[in-house]
């Protein structure tokens, strides 16, 4: 219980003070089906939450491109997403490589204790 | 200990708010001022010192555990076995852990552990610390938490592997955003080179064996707050014994022996002296009143409190399927039909300070209440 001296926060502060909880309204019967492109399989986005800024952290999140410049004009290949599943993201082509994503966290919504 | 009501500051939401606490409401309230309880000093010295033995407990428990391959008890699968023990053999980098514990009639009892993925450390390192800098800053507060993040990081520098310390959480939960950050926040004042990122955006190259964040750097130290039996489930769960760059996983695959109710039993068989513990078994029928819990379970769900053969208050959820255990009943202390439970903390090796939450009910559950404390 020794008194603390000095408090001092570097990052947090500045960081959250602004931010809001999203909605937690998740509805496990409103399902939404991704896949990043056409070499992988659709599944099930997980963190859905119907609506809200729950849908726009989705769509942002869901749809961050992948591609590369040729001659000057960008050429999108596909998406890769933390919001879609580990399947989703699998399959390859020449942009993909070999990395997949969302393969974590898909274990609940908040871990709570 | 006293419970005591009192008018909170006028300016409090925008008081907590200005602390980077944005979860201090949500449907119901969660950062609760208008009570705080108040401890006499040698309450505060028992309850540590209590804190500091549960853990020497603990640690002998977990090498039991090991030794015995009592693996199936904990419904920890076979091929993460390996990780388990190189992980405690090798002593791999952990910095926390949470004891809850029932204080009532001079006793400390152990109801359980959260080991690996410990939340309300913010409410009780900082923001109950400035709540008490306002309200009675000639009072002291069992809360050296701030202090000893910083300095256990500093002292695991040297332990981690070269290169960033990455911080991960699930997306959309400002709750563990905020853990996470503060523990972030805590890893640069002791001098680390940090980075988050997000457990959904956690990358695996198959080709070279290794995790990477959103700019492809290779992860080769990182802060989960993400319990370890949802990264055994996941589809990445299996790679994390390829990993090529060995990664530190913080806490480390040992504490899902700890933060397993499971543990409460072993405890219980190897150390039944301990005036710190409850009796507790894996076999139903061995006490008259008991509560049942199950091993994997999170704020209060599934969790049954039966006295002679009557359910006195029994909690639904999603648990259970890996088994239970049952743990003799001890209720917690009623102050006029609030029951608070004690969050201690230990950090390092040390206990650090404490946080109390406060529930309607005898089950400590999402809908309790922090509230403050301070030392008479």
């Amino acid at each position: 219980m020794k008194k603390s001296k000095l408090v001092e926060l570097a990052l947090i502060t500045a960081a959250l003070a602004s931010c809001n909880e999203p909605k937690k309204d998740w509805d496990d019967n409103n399902k939404v089906h991704l896949r990043s492109d056409t070499t992988a399989p659709y599944t099930t986005v997980h963190h859905y939450n119907g609506g809200g800024l729950g849908t726009a952290l989705l769509w942002y999140y869901a749809f961050r491109p992948y591609g590369n410049y040729s001659n000057g004009a960008y050429q999108r290949a596909g998406y890769y997403s933390g919001g879609i599943g580990h399947f989703s993201n699998v399959g390859t082509n020449g942009f993909k490589g070999s990395v997949a994503r969302g393969g974590f966290g898909r274990g609940g919504y908040s871990v709570s204790s | 200990m006293k419970r005591i009501t009192t008018t909170p500051r006028n300016n409090w939401q925008s008081a907590v708010e200005e602390l980077g606490f944005g979860f201090h409401t949500t449907d119901v309230p969660y950062w609760d001022e208008s009570v705080y309880y108040e401890m006499e000093m040698d309450e505060i010295l028992l309850i540590e010192k209590a804190t500091a033995e549960l853990w020497e407990l603990c640690l002998g428990a977990v090498q039991h555990v090991i030794d015995n391959g009592l693996y199936e008890k904990f419904g920890i699968p076979d091929w993460i076995v390996p990780q388990v023990e190189k992980s405690w053999t090798e002593d791999h980098p952990a910095i926390y852990g949470r004891f809850d514990l029932c204080y009532k009639n001079g006793q400390v009892k152990l109801l359980e552990f959260n080991a690996d993925t410990p939340t309300s450390l913010y409410e009780a390192g900082i923001v109950q610390w400035f709540w008490l800098q306002d309200f009675a800053k000639n009072n002291d507060q069992f809360n050296s938490i701030h202090e000893k993040l910083i300095a256990y990081w500093k002292y695991l520098q040297n332990y981690l592997n070269p290169g960033t310390l990455h911080f991960s959480c699930l997306k959309e939960t400002l709750e563990d955003l905020t853990n996470t950050e503060y523990m972030r926040d805590c890893a640069i004042q002791a001098g680390l080179d940090t980075k988050l990122v997000f457990i959904d955006d956690i990358g695996w190259d198959d080709d070279t064996k290794q995790f990477l964040d959103l700019e492809n750097q290779p992860i080769q130290n990182i802060f989960k707050l993400y319990p370890w039996e949802w990264l055994l489930k996941d589809a990445f769960g299996q790679q994390i014994p390829e990993d090529s760059n060995r990664a530190f996983w913080i806490e480390p695959a040992w504490k899902m022996i700890l933060s397993n109710k499971a543990i409460l039993p072993i405890l219980w068989e190897l150390y039944p002296d301990c005036p710190y513990l409850l009796p507790a078994y894996f076999e139903e029928g061995k006490l008259a009143d008991y509560v049942k819990k199950p091993i994997f379970s999170r704020e209060g769900a599934n969790i049954d409190l039966v006295m002679k053969n009557l359910s006195l208050q029994k909690t639904e959820g999603i648990y259970g399927a890996e088994g239970f255990i049952y743990q003799e009943l001890f209720t917690l202390p009623n102050f006029s039909g609030h029951y608070p439970v004690i969050g201690s903390w230990i950090i390092g090796q040390e206990p650090a300070g404490m946080g109390i939450r406060e529930a309607d009910n005898l089950v400590t559950d999402n809908l309790s209440r922090f509230v403050p404390h301070l030392i008479k």
